[in-house]
């Protein structure tokens, strides 16, 4: 707490980034509904302020000793006390940066892609929300505090996944998003709670030291942490919750952009990092939960391998890349696993918002279709979104290469060497299903030339009449490249800023490391140039692999591993037909023939009473405060 | 805590003989269930004083548990008002004097 003192501009400047997007939040609900103009204003300038903080505070604290922490007390009661607060370190200045910056370049974009909705302004107060609930919980002092923010980031997502509600596949999306993740989240909540009873807070610094191990038997230990990790399950979309994320692509697509690169979906990689020290002290929970990264990032790429809808393409790789984040932390990779996350967060990001492009022009998703009718006559984002694959793919010299580097090193450490294996034919799966959109938007083949005449029109039509919404989309979608170009040359630096006066672990470069290092960059070209085969070339065939080797298995990764019918027989078998029909029956015959035969009573009852009744209630009331007021009168003095 | 516990009660107090006083004064059925949400909200402030006043959270819990009682109550005694006054045409609580 000396730090207190030496610097007064932390603490304020780490509230305004904070509360500005709530209070615009609130303003916008409260007063500018009806006006969105202003409404944008308000929400942008909010996050403007939020995003100067954000970049202030790492330059103030960029060689910082040892985190900072701002709390009050929120609860005290008995053996238990909980803190509400702050807390500054270089993990939770770097995420509160990369949501700031994020959510800044998503509302201007949105500027465009939301120009003229009726909905404009409840828009902007739910990305306000959003960016308030997200930056809150990045600097959460303690676990339940973070807590509730994660849950706030889950509602406001609700509301923006649902946010066309008027569409009943999107209210549908938004409910399946809230309930699939509210499954995760119960498993986190007990875990927190049975943290907290054996600890007695839930400070996220105290919680990996060794006072965690003193209270707790190492069993214990793994059952709480595995627990907790259910809710980023949940959050992040793993194995076995994962079908909700390609639903919430029926929300606008900024909102994906945000959702899927530096939001929710971060949140729970974000919570992994942060309760890192605490995961490690069970090395069992460490492997299932690289077992469990393992599964998601196979298995959402093998979806992307088939669909055919470009987000939803962007929306599986966002699920393996998670996958692979959080494979990189289970394998104690820590810098890496964070690297990865900013780099993802931004050629994500530059991924979703080019296909809003798309989207916007064409008003199809469908890849096939998009290059038919002339996609990649939209200059910018054709340019961008190859860029965005490329990060993606981890092809040097993009920001992806490096932290995908970082990512496989950590791997190789390990020493089975399944885990790094999977991760190669996971960086191999990548290369090919993000090239295969970029190789099928870019060469439309010889059999739609003439359609894409007709539509190169209507793109020059496009191009005139909203030159201006054009352009507001365009620039983050520069800014967003731009960065992904640069911010893999920064890993030095961030990984020093990250360890701070500390001094980062070397990484141990082995013969092997180095080996998974050259396979990762040449499996990533091999997937490209297979791409380029099946879909580039211009005798391709422009039919996935996939589809010519096994029909039924290209239904199988279309179905999505048929996860969602085991749902949904699980439900009607297990929950409409047991619980439901059980709790049907007892409020039938238990619970309402009770009360109807109270009810029944009080009816007689009353018949009979009311033959004295003179109807004057409040003379009543009078005389029994009178009374009560002369007893006390009477007991008390 | 800042403010002492004797101005808390007192706070609580006033705001309870108000309440009394609105339930038994007024000639109108709402302004009777105010009344005594009134009389309810001053004695969870005395609770929620007490409660930090003893550094225990039972008080606050309590008043959690109170206010979703009386949360409910308003529904109810509303949906009543609403229906008594289809029947009677008054909110005057005198004009109930039909089982008379």
């Amino acid at each position: 707490m000396t730090a207190f003192w030496s610097d007064h501009a932390t603490l304020p400047a780490i509230v305004l980034a904070t509360f500005a997007p709530f209070a615009a939040f609130f303003a916008i609900m409260l007063f500018t509904r009806g006006r969105p103009r202003l409404s944008a204003r308000l929400s942008i300038g909010a996050i403007s302020v939020s995003l100067a903080c954000a970049l202030y505070l790492p330059c103030v604290h960029w060689r910082m000793e040892q985190p900072l922490e701002y709390t009050a007390q929120w609860i005290a009661s008995g053996s238990f006390s909980i803190p509400f607060g702050f807390l500054v370190d270089p993990l939770s200045l770097l995420m509160l940066t990369i949501v700031a910056a994020i959510s800044f370049l998503v509302q201007m974009y949105s500027l465009g892609y939301m120009a003229g909705d009726p909905g404009f302004s409840r828009y902007y107060a739910f990305m306000s929300l959003f960016a308030w609930a997200m930056m809150s919980l990045t600097v959460a002092s303690t676990v339940l505090q973070l807590f509730i923010f994660w849950e706030l980031v889950g509602l406001s997502s609700y509301l923006l996944i649902g946010f066309w509600f008027e569409k009943f596949s999107a209210t549908q999306a938004g409910k399946k998003a809230f309930v699939m993740t509210r499954v995760g989240d119960a498993s986190f909540y007990i875990g927190l709670l049975l943290v907290l009873l054996h600890m007695g807070n839930l400070d996220i610094l105290e919680l990996g030291g060794p006072k965690a191990t003193e209270s707790m038997s190492p069993g214990f230990i793994t059952l709480a942490a595995l627990l907790v990790f259910g809710g980023i399950v949940g959050k992040s979309a793993q194995f076995p919750l994962l079908t909700w994320l390609p639903d919430a692509m029926e929300g606008p697509t900024p909102v994906s952009a945000l959702l899927h690169s530096a939001t929710m979906v971060a949140a729970g990689v974000y919570l992994f990092a942060r309760l890192f020290p605490f995961f490690s002290l069970s090395s069992t929970a460490m492997t299932v939960i690289l077992a469990v990264g393992t599964i998601s990032m196979l298995l959402a790429s093998t979806m992307a391998m088939v669909s055919r809808d470009i987000k939803r393409v962007w929306a599986y790789s966002t699920i393996s890349q998670l996958g692979l984040m959080i494979m990189a932390l289970a394998a104690g990779g820590w810098f890496a696993g964070v690297f990865h996350l900013t780099t993802h967060a931004g050629f994500k990001a530059l991924l979703f918002l080019c296909s809003g492009v798309f989207l916007h022009t064409y008003e199809t998703g469908d890849i096939f279709e998009l290059s038919a009718r002339g996609g990649r006559n939209l200059k910018i984002p054709a340019l961008t979104l190859a860029v965005g694959a490329a990060a993606l793919s981890g092809l040097p010299p993009f920001s992806g290469y490096f932290s995908k580097g970082a990512v496989m090193g950590a791997l190789s450490g390990l020493t089975n060497p399944i885990w790094a294996l999977a991760a190669l034919v996971g960086v191999l799966l990548t290369a090919y299903y993000s090239f295969r959109v970029v190789f099928v938007i870019f060469f439309p083949g010889s059999g739609v030339a003439e359609s894409s005449v007709h539509s190169h029109a209507a793109g020059e039509g496009h191009e005139g009449g909203h030159a201006e919404t054009y352009r507001a989309m365009a620039w983050p979608l520069l800014v967003l490249a731009g960065v992904t170009l640069i911010l893999g040359f920064f890993e030095a630096p961030l990984r020093g800023f990250l360890f701070g006066g500390a001094t980062a672990p070397e990484a141990h470069e082995s013969v092997y490391a180095l080996m998974v290092h050259y396979a990762a960059i040449g499996l990533g070209l091999l997937g490209v140039a297979a791409a380029w085969v099946e879909f580039g070339w211009s005798r391709a065939k422009r039919v996935g692999l996939v589809e010519r080797w096994s029909p039924a298995l290209a239904n199988l990764f279309a179905e999505r591993w048929f996860l969602d019918h085991f749902y949904r027989a699980f439900m009607e078998s297990v929950i409409d037909k047991g619980f439901a029909s059980l709790a049907h029956w007892n409020d039938r015959r238990v619970i309402d023939g009770t009360i109807d035969g109270a009810g029944r009573r009080t009816i007689d009852a009353g018949r009979r009473t009311a033959l004295w009744h003179l109807g004057a209630i409040q003379r009543r009331l009078l005389t029994t405060f009178a009374v009560v007021a002369f007893l006390a009168l009477y007991f008390f003095l | 805590m800042i403010a002492p516990f004797s101005h808390v009660l007192a706070l609580a107090a006033v705001v309870f003989t108000l309440g009394a006083y609105c339930a038994v004064a007024r000639r109108n059925l709402i302004m009777m269930v105010l009344g005594v949400e009134i009389m309810i909200n001053a004695a969870c402030i005395a609770l929620v004083g007490a409660s930090l006043r003893w550094g225990s959270l039972e008080g606050q819990s309590f008043v959690l548990f109170i206010l979703a009682v009386a949360a409910t109550e308003v529904s109810v005694g509303l949906a009543i008002i609403v229906y008594a006054f289809r029947r009677a045409g008054s909110f005057d609580p005198d004009a109930y004097n039909s089982l008379k």
